[in-house]
């Protein structure tokens, strides 16, 4: 009777912890992702429906601003009274440069977004012609359930220095899990509401230790960059399921266009255009 | 453990199964809602950052 009981008990016991595995396993690989895909989704919703109503409200005044920033074309320093004016003056001097060179002058940084929100939205045509995630402010788990997350105290999308993003690579929706596929020549479109950043990546995705912070300096050591310039850094963990390493993606911009002006080339071509892989 | 349970459960079979659904439903919940999100970090694929240790201070 005792013996009896004592293998009843334990087998319950073996029973419940490998229900309780099994559990863990459907949370990691599918409940995180169905709420993660769900947060990321409303987020960049309500930045669309937020710029949308800013667009409505400032689109008068933000047409003659960018058309004189393109008209300049040297880089103006100056800074305009309204938010939105600054940004369209920005994107036309960016169409006028075109290409950003070394010599390409510092752009005044702005204030970064408050910690945990959302500020922008990036596209990934080789991830997915679908592939839209929000960047949010910070690189705490919290923040990465959300969406990417851009380190504190890089460059923003587009300024002078490095745009340094941070996402998951397995679980929370896998937002990376495909970063290895890039390869050079592909573009990453970051838009803040004003204006289109056009990235495009240099060399394959690079793997480091975890404790690399170099690779997301201004001028990244190993990046192959030499002079200061507008960088672009994606870091996910390697490998897929581990953390021993990190993923590393640059870019440098491309071209900059105002968001009045439509979608950029680079999100509507289709993956078999000019970044068509090998 | 079980058993003792099932035995402890007030009512018919019918009463008792449904207390039982109810019974699991709700640890499956506390487990979704506070026990996972809890244990997840401890897993290694929350590691994407080069500068981890900063970026949980934040």
């Amino acid at each position: 009777m005792g013996t009896r009981l004592v293998v009843r008990t334990l087998s319950e016991l073996c029973v419940t912890v490998g229900t309780l595995i099994v559990l863990l396993v459907v949370y990691v690989l599918y409940w995180t992702g169905v709420r993660a895909n769900s947060a990321m989704d409303s987020e960049v919703h309500r930045l669309q429906e937020r710029w949308s109503a800013a667009a409505g409200g400032q689109l008068p005044g933000q047409g003659p601003g960018a058309q004189a920033g393109g008209n300049n074309g040297a880089p103006a320093g100056t800074d305009a009274p309204a938010g939105a004016g600054t940004a369209g003056q920005g994107a036309g001097t960016g169409t006028g440069t075109g290409s950003t060179g070394p010599g390409a002058k510092t752009v005044p940084r702005k204030s970064p977004p408050p910690s945990g929100k959302s500020f922008a939205v990036m596209y990934i045509p080789r991830l997915g012609r679908s592939w839209a995630k929000p960047v949010l402010q910070g690189t705490g788990t919290d923040v990465l359930k959300k969406g990417l997350g851009h380190y504190d105290g890089t460059a923003g999308p587009g300024e002078t220095g490095n745009f340094a993003v941070a996402g998951h690579r397995r679980t929370y929706g896998d937002p990376l899990k495909d970063l290895p596929e890039l390869r050079s020549g592909d573009p990453v479109v970051v838009t803040d509401g004003t204006t289109w950043f056009t990235y495009v990546v240099d060399g394959a995705p690079f793997t480091t230790r975890p404790d690399d912070v170099g690779v997301i300096d201004p001028v990244p050591a190993e990046s192959g960059y030499r002079g200061p310039g507008r960088y672009l850094t994606l870091t996910t963990c390697e490998p897929e399921w581990g953390h021993s390493h990190r993923l590393i993606v640059w870019a440098h911009l491309d071209a900059t266009e105002p968001v009045a002006e439509g979608k950029p080339k680079a999100l509507l071509s289709r993956p078999t255009g000019p970044f068509r892989s090998p | 453990m079980y058993g003792w349970i099932w035995r402890h459960l007030p009512g018919n079979t019918g009463v008792r199964a449904l207390i039982s659904l109810v019974l699991v439903l709700a640890i499956v919940y506390i487990l979704f809602q506070y026990v996972f999100p809890w244990a997840e970090p401890l897993l290694p694929f929350n590691d994407v950052t080069v500068d981890n240790g900063m970026a949980v201070n934040r």
